[in-house]
């Protein structure tokens, strides 16, 4: 019965002006102004669709690579720390004093099935012409997104294969870095992200 | 300060123009392409977002800049702007005659439903009381809401899904459809309509845009975390969770059956 309701597509002065409804649908709106603006928007369908359609705009991958500077800050900062834990993690494995570290038993653990593991490309490349990665038992869908060293969207896709070639469109410099992760759909709205892997296109030796 | 925006306060707007539009043209054709798949489509929408930009001599812009605190950034601002002019371009130009066209292909219950709710821009309730009062005295409000379910999947699916999810005067999801197969009558839908507004108006809005946007709009549940600045889609989860539990009790205490819901 939630659909029963009817939407008012009449502004009223509360109504959001455009950088208001950008902010908000970004997410960078500061949190008194957010408190500020929210109850109207919970209860004007119009400012709330407006929302709902910039928030999905901003979130397709074409645009995100098309904001200057923007996403990729926040994006980056999400890779930033993962990856300086699994700097901090890969010395501690690797370090004379690791052995000594108690409670050390080998190897680590395998990670958890339900988590997918990109498996090529990884680290320095001749070429990249694909992504492939482990798959996850019941999962019927991946979704991959590579990164450039900004934060900034490559390369998005979804497949229900545990590959996805790179299209022609996608032009990968040599000798820079990216970042990749791929996600397994195991539920409804359900993603399990694999972690961070890094590659790079070898320069070619002339 | 960007070269576009210094040339903008120096005065001097044609070469502000040139400059912005060298820097923000892959951007606004993102935007109008997120909404508009049809290339005379995007160049005609790409042309009208160009002139209104450009009038008197960048108003919005300028209007912009001048801000004394911007409160969103420039480009994603940008979006929002091509967005509105993408929406009311359509809005404009599609008159009847190109709309229908879309519904072409539906079945003719489906294409009553476009016509009356994409065309005439009525809302759910008032398409399904003019179809019941008419053409199908004996559609029930379930069937109704199967076949407009149907609909907006059908138009969705298409070439000019995302621009039509904008332009229908209702974007509510078509779920929880009542359990009763015969359907309750347009006056207890719009009943439960009334129950259903004042539920949703006992939560706090931060719970309320959740449900709304995450049950209704259908955004994923990351971006919904975006926007509240939530950590996480598993936060969205749990709030939508518990504000759904929220309004169910609160319709059931109204006495309105979960098997109504």
């Amino acid at each position: 019965m939630l659909d029963t309701r009817v939407r008012s597509e009449t502004p009223t002065p509360d109504c959001l002006q455009d950088d208001l409804i950008a902010a908000l649908a970004y997410g960078s709106l500061a949190p008194d102004a957010s408190a500020a603006v929210l109850p109207h928007v919970a209860s004007c369908s119009r400012c709330r669709a407006a929302v709902a359609s910039v928030a999905r705009a901003l979130a397709d991958p074409v645009i995100a690579r098309e904001l200057p500077g923007a996403r990729a800050g926040r994006r980056w900062f999400r890779i930033a720390v993962p990856l300086a834990a699994a700097a901090v993690l890969l010395l501690l494995l690797s370090s004379p004093w690791g052995d000594r570290l108690p409670g050390h038993r080998g190897p680590p653990p395998p990670p958890p099935a339900t988590t997918p593991i990109p498996r090529s490309p990884v680290g320095s490349v001749a070429a990249a012409k694909d992504l492939r990665w482990s798959p996850v038992v019941g999962a019927d869908r991946y979704r991959v997104t590579v990164f450039d060293e900004t934060g900034g969207v490559v390369y998005a896709s979804e497949s229900s294969d545990t590959v996805v070639a790179f299209p022609d469109s996608v032009a990968l410099v040599p000798g820079a870095s990216y970042l990749w992760k791929v996600e397994a759909r195991t539920g409804f709205d359900r993603w399990s992200p694999s972690e961070l892997a890094e590659f790079k296109i070898a320069l070619q030796q002339r | 300060m960007e070269d576009w925006v210094a040339e903008l306060e120096r005065g001097r707007f044609d070469a502000a123009w040139d400059l912005f539009l060298d820097r923000y043209r892959r951007l606004i054709f993102a935007a109008i392409r997120h909404y508009a798949q049809d290339y005379d489509d995007v160049m005609d929408v790409f042309a009208r977002a160009c002139e209104a930009l450009r009038a008197d001599d960048l108003r919005r812009l300028r209007s912009w800049v001048e801000q004394p605190e911007h409160r969103a950034r420039f480009s994603t601002w940008l979006v929002t702007v091509v967005r509105h002019l993408t929406v009311d371009w359509f809005r404009h130009r599609d008159g009847r005659r190109r709309l229908s066209v879309v519904a072409e292909g539906l079945p003719p219950l489906r294409r009553r439903i476009f016509e009356l709710v994409f065309l005439d821009q009525r809302s759910h309730i008032e398409a399904y009381e003019l179809m019941h009062a008419a053409e199908a005295p004996t559609l029930t409000f379930r069937e109704f809401l199967s076949e407009l379910r149907a609909t907006y999947h059908a138009v969705a699916t298409g070439r000019r899904g995302q621009i039509l999810r904008d332009l229908a005067p209702t974007s509510e999801a078509v779920e929880n459809l009542p359990a009763d197969p015969a359907g309750p009558s347009a006056t207890s839908a719009n009943e439960q309509s009334q129950l259903m507004e004042r539920a949703l108006g006992t939560l706090a809005p931060d719970d309320r845009l959740i449900v709304e946007l995450y049950v209704l709009e259908e955004l994923p549940a990351e971006t919904v975390a975006t926007v509240l600045g939530l950590a996480n889609a598993k936060a969205v989860y749990n709030r939508a969770y518990r504000a759904l539990a929220v309004v169910r009790e609160h319709l059931e205490r109204a006495g309105v059956g979960q098997e109504d819901l």
